[in-house]
């Protein structure tokens, strides 16, 4: 399956509205800080032109299932 | 309300005592060289004065009103009269002095070179800010400037600032310094300290501001508190003092005599003689084991254990103490089998449950029985009562009554441990979770720990001398987790793959598989026996005549209503309404694999049915397996005639193959493989058709041997031993293997192993393939090759197990610490997201179907 992100050994990654972010964060039971990190030099986090403090979805492809992974976008 | 200022500690600064601290922090000023007085009372200004403190129950100390328990203890002083060097920094006195000039006092280097070195040298302040460790290159880098410098500065002939010479400058351990051959007194040296600057220091970095140097030369001893030195009373009445204050003795009593001979102007010669001594006992007071020093001696010859020898190594106060502190309410002793035993219980000797105790809290409901329990006078007998107020007793039998009178709800007896209370049991290295699991006590006669054969797989144990570890938890919370969730039937299936950890092996398997076979009848009072052994009173319906089929007999310990459909090797396997139709039990069938026996029961029928199921089944397969009588002997490895044609032909056949490779490839006829060169192309092709022979062989054999070979019938039903095994035995060696995989080719220069090989003789024979057997015995030249492929991979097993050993630690314990949460997200402890979902599928492998994974991907 050809990936949105170019090359189908990379999941999708995808930016999170700022709103959004607050629910996921609530629902979760998380700080920000608490979520693992991409680094705003990250290519896909460059591509997606995502800023220092925003959340990018990942989106994870299994044998069963596509499951979304978070990670906050931090200053290298 | 008390509101509490908390702070987190944010970097703690280690600095050298001076004097003035040293005055403040003590208590009582030490002037009189002795302990006692005539009356056995601690004299004042001794080196026991109460005011540092009291060891003996009932007195009270003179400085903070306390009894001995409560006194934390209190440092003394002794002012020495003359000052003398803390040897355990000579050293470091070298290195400045010699860095130092003598005549202007500031570093021997010129601003420019200190500019110069400042570049390289790691910054002082900069370290404890951040990172405590200066950055790697910065820090190699750093270090071998530092050492560029010092070397530097111990060359130099003169001061680079004032020309003044250095003069040749001495030290010799452990505390004298020479200038010109004059030995510089402490006081001296103290002067020549004292006047550096923070600055130069910080250069040869030592911070000024917390460590002066000159601090280092001692005008005031700390005395410690009569706690960590304690007398001690003999069965004679004698009292024996601490080896510290022993040490401190002589140290006052030199001091003392100096401070007299100073006083009553005594020659120099015996100053001199007296400052030295006094130095000495100072050094030793600190480190007995000062190089090129001889170490004080007790009377009795005995070396004195002062400051240093308390904490250093393994019987140290931080080895021995600290690192290896003790635990409360365990035991350990060696581990021995017992199939009687189930798998959740352990044999406890009567001599450690006498000794471990598990709380009994008494209760409105329980008074009664806990009456009873304190009124009993053996085994399971209570050893102590804590009464409500927190107070232990120790229940002997003139206070026995006493207690009983007053016992009352809301105590707590502590009982001797009986059959089944909870345990926790353990052998170390404790690598996994099952390292450690939950057990009942079974109490027992003897002197080891009774175990069940089939947990010995999760604690990696067997029983050979090992020896275990056992817990017993105290509160009810911990006992209740550990026989909820550490006990061994929810331990049956690993975390790792959903493979079974705990299952039934060797003698195990081997007696099912005999009891299930084809032809296998049981006389009634055969079957009677086993059945008896599983608890079952009754019999099958009887085949054969007033024979019983042994599958039947085996049938009568599967749940009543299973069904279940495997393989035995290529045959079905059915059980149907709990009867086993047809099929034999092998090790893949019970519990390896994909579809087998084990996690159809478990999850059909539960953990507690399937711990029963194997607990049953080890014990009756045991039984069967003693009442046949199972051996091997020479006769299961001994070659037979239609074998060794057989195996003749079969190599005849390879080496023919293998030669025409090469005939292909001198010729250049070979096609070579995609990625390899010819060479390699011929070398793995002659490989591949090596182990295809290995593989033939094993075949071959299968066919040929009967099913009377034991070794065979082991192979069969999985229980021990491999096709590989017996070839090896019977058939020939193969091919021998070194570290990198290859065949063995290293020896002569002249490409050959031995010296009996054609130079450049590629053929399976020259490169290690060895084509005789244990049985017949390995040709010389065989033999050689066998020790050399087992000498490499005994080699690399060690080499391996050291690695991976570690590599494991450092993984568990940087993963030890996650958890699942209830959305299946992965967190530590300080909430921190690890993962989104647990292993990026939610799988928990313990509920999962076993598979092996495909070796090739």
């Amino acid at each position: 399956m050809p990936s949105k992100s170019g090359h189908e050994l990379v999941p999708v990654h995808e930016l999170v509205s700022d709103k959004e972010t607050k629910e996921l964060l609530k629902t979760m039971n998380l700080d920000i800080t608490n979520l693992p990190r991409i680094f705003s030099t990250d290519p896909q986090a460059v591509k997606l032109g995502a800023r220092p403090g925003q959340v990018i979805r990942i989106l994870r492809r299994f044998e069963n299932a596509t499951l979304p992974y978070y990670r906050v976008v931090v200053e290298d | 309300m008390i509101i509490m200022q908390t702070e987190v500690i944010d970097h703690i600064k280690f600095g050298i005592l001076r004097s003035d601290d040293a005055k403040r922090l003590s208590v009582v000023k030490l002037t009189v060289p002795d302990t006692y007085n005539e009356d056995g009372y601690p004299i004042d200004g001794g080196l026991l004065d109460q005011r540092m403190g009291v060891i003996d129950p009932g007195l009270i100390c003179k400085t903070c009103g306390a009894r001995a328990k409560s006194c934390p203890g209190h440092f003394g002083r002794i002012e020495l009269v003359r000052p003398v060097i803390h040897s355990e920094f000579s050293k470091i006195i070298y290195m400045i002095l010699q860095s130092t000039c003598r005549v202007c006092h500031r570093l021997m280097l010129s601003d420019e070179h200190i500019a110069e070195y400042r570049s390289v040298l790691p910054k002082l302040e900069e370290s404890v800010e951040g990172d405590l460790e200066p950055q790697g290159a910065e820090s190699e880098k750093g270090f071998s400037g530092s050492a560029a410098m010092l070397k530097r500065l111990k060359n130099m002939k003169k001061c680079e600032r004032c020309k003044a010479s250095k003069g040749k400058f001495k030290f010799s351990a452990p505390t004298y310094f020479y200038v010109d051959d004059y030995k510089l007194k402490p006081d001296e040296i103290r002067d020549l300290l004292s006047k550096i600057s923070n600055e130069d220091l910080a250069v040869l970095g030592i911070d000024g501001a917390v460590s002066r140097p000159e601090w280092v030369i001692l005008s005031v001893l700390l005395v410690p508190p009569v706690n960590v030195r304690p007398s001690i009373t003999l069965e004679s009445g004698e009292r024996s003092e601490d080896d510290l204050t022993h040490k401190l003795v002589d140290i006052m009593r030199i001091n003392l005599r100096l401070d007299q001979n100073l006083n009553a102007g005594a020659p120099q010669i015996i100053i001199d003689d007296l400052w030295e001594l006094l130095q000495y006992h100072v050094t030793t007071y600190f480190n007995n084991e000062t190089a090129s020093i001889p170490p004080a001696r007790h009377r009795s010859g005995r070396a004195l254990k002062t400051l240093a020898q308390r904490l250093k190594g393994k019987e140290g106060r931080f080895r021995y103490n600290l690192s290896g502190k003790r635990v409360n309410y365990s035991a350990r002793t060696v581990i021995s089998v017992d199939p009687n035993i189930d798998l959740d219980e352990v044999g406890v000797p009567i001599d450690i449950a006498s000794k471990l105790t598990v709380p009994f809290y008494v209760t409105l409901w329980n008074l009664e029985k806990a009456k009873e329990l304190l009124a009993r006078t053996e085994y399971p007998m209570v050893i102590n009562v804590i009464s409500k107020d927190g107070k232990r007793k120790r229940v002997i039998d003139t206070n026995r009554e006493e207690l009983l009178k007053g016992l009352q709800v809301g105590d707590i007896l502590e009982r001797q441990l009986m059959d089944g209370d909870i345990t926790l049991f353990n052998r170390q290295p404790s690598l996994h979770r099952v390292s450690i699991m939950s057990h009942k006590a079974k109490v027992l006669v003897g002197k080891t720990f009774r175990m069940n054969y089939c947990v010995t797989a999760p604690y990696n144990a067997d029983f050979d001398g090992d020896e275990m570890n056992l817990h017993v938890p105290q509160s009810l919370e911990s006992q209740s987790e550990a026989r909820n969730l550490m006990s061994p039937q929810f331990q049956i299936f690993s975390p790792r793959d959903g493979d079974v950890i705990i299952s039934n092996n060797e003698d195990g398997i081997t007696g099912m598989y005999l009891l299930t076979k084809d032809d296998s009848y049981l006389t009634k009072e055969q079957a009677v026996y086993l059945l008896s052994i599983a608890g079952i009173y009754e019999l099958p319906k009887a085949s054969k005549g007033d024979l019983y089929k042994g599958r039947d007999v085996f049938s009568m310990l599967l749940p009543k209503d299973l069904d279940f459909d495997g393989v035995s090797g290529k045959a079905p396997f059915v059980i149907r309404k709990g009867r086993l139709v047809e099929g034999v039990v092998t090790k893949d069938t019970y519990g390896r694999g994909n579809n087998r026996l084990m996690v159809k029961i478990g999850k059909d029928f539960g953990y507690e049915e399937l711990k029963r199921f194997i607990f049953t089944t080890a014990k009756v397969a045991d039984a069967f397996v003693t009442l046949m009588g199972v051996t091997v002997g020479v006769r299961e490895y001994t070659t037979s005639k239609r074998l060794e044609e057989e195996r003749v032909k079969i190599l005849e056949d390879t080496f023919r193959k293998i030669n025409k490779l090469i005939d292909d490839y001198r010729n250049r006829k070979l096609e070579p493989l995609i990625g390899y060169t010819l060479r390699q192309s011929l070398e793995r092709m002659i490989i591949a058709e090596l182990n295809i022979v290995r593989d033939k062989a094993g075949e071959t054999l299968l066919k040929y041997e009967t099913e009377e070979n034991a070794a065979v019938e082991m192979t069969r039903s999985g229980s021990r031993g491999s096709t590989l095994n017996i070839e090896q035995m019977t058939m020939f060696l193969g091919q021998q293997a070194t570290l990198s995989g290859g065949r063995i080719k290293r020896g002569y220069y002249t490409n050959r192993v031995l010296p009996h090989i054609v130079p450049g003789d590629i053929a399976p024979g020259a490169r290690g393939f060895v084509a005789t057997c244990y049985y017949s015995g390995l040709a010389p030249k065989d033999l050689f090759m066998h020790a050399v492929g087992s000498r490499s991979s005994e080699v690399y097993k060690a080499l391996l197990t050291a690695r991976s050993g570690y590599l494991y630690r450092r993984l568990s314990n940087a993963l030890q610490d996650f958890y699942v949460t209830d959305d299946y997200s992965v967190r530590d402890t300080n909430n921190n997201m690890i993962e989104t979902v647990y292993g990026g599928d939610i799988i928990n492998p313990v509920y999962t179907q076993f598979e092996k994974m495909d070796k090739e991907s």
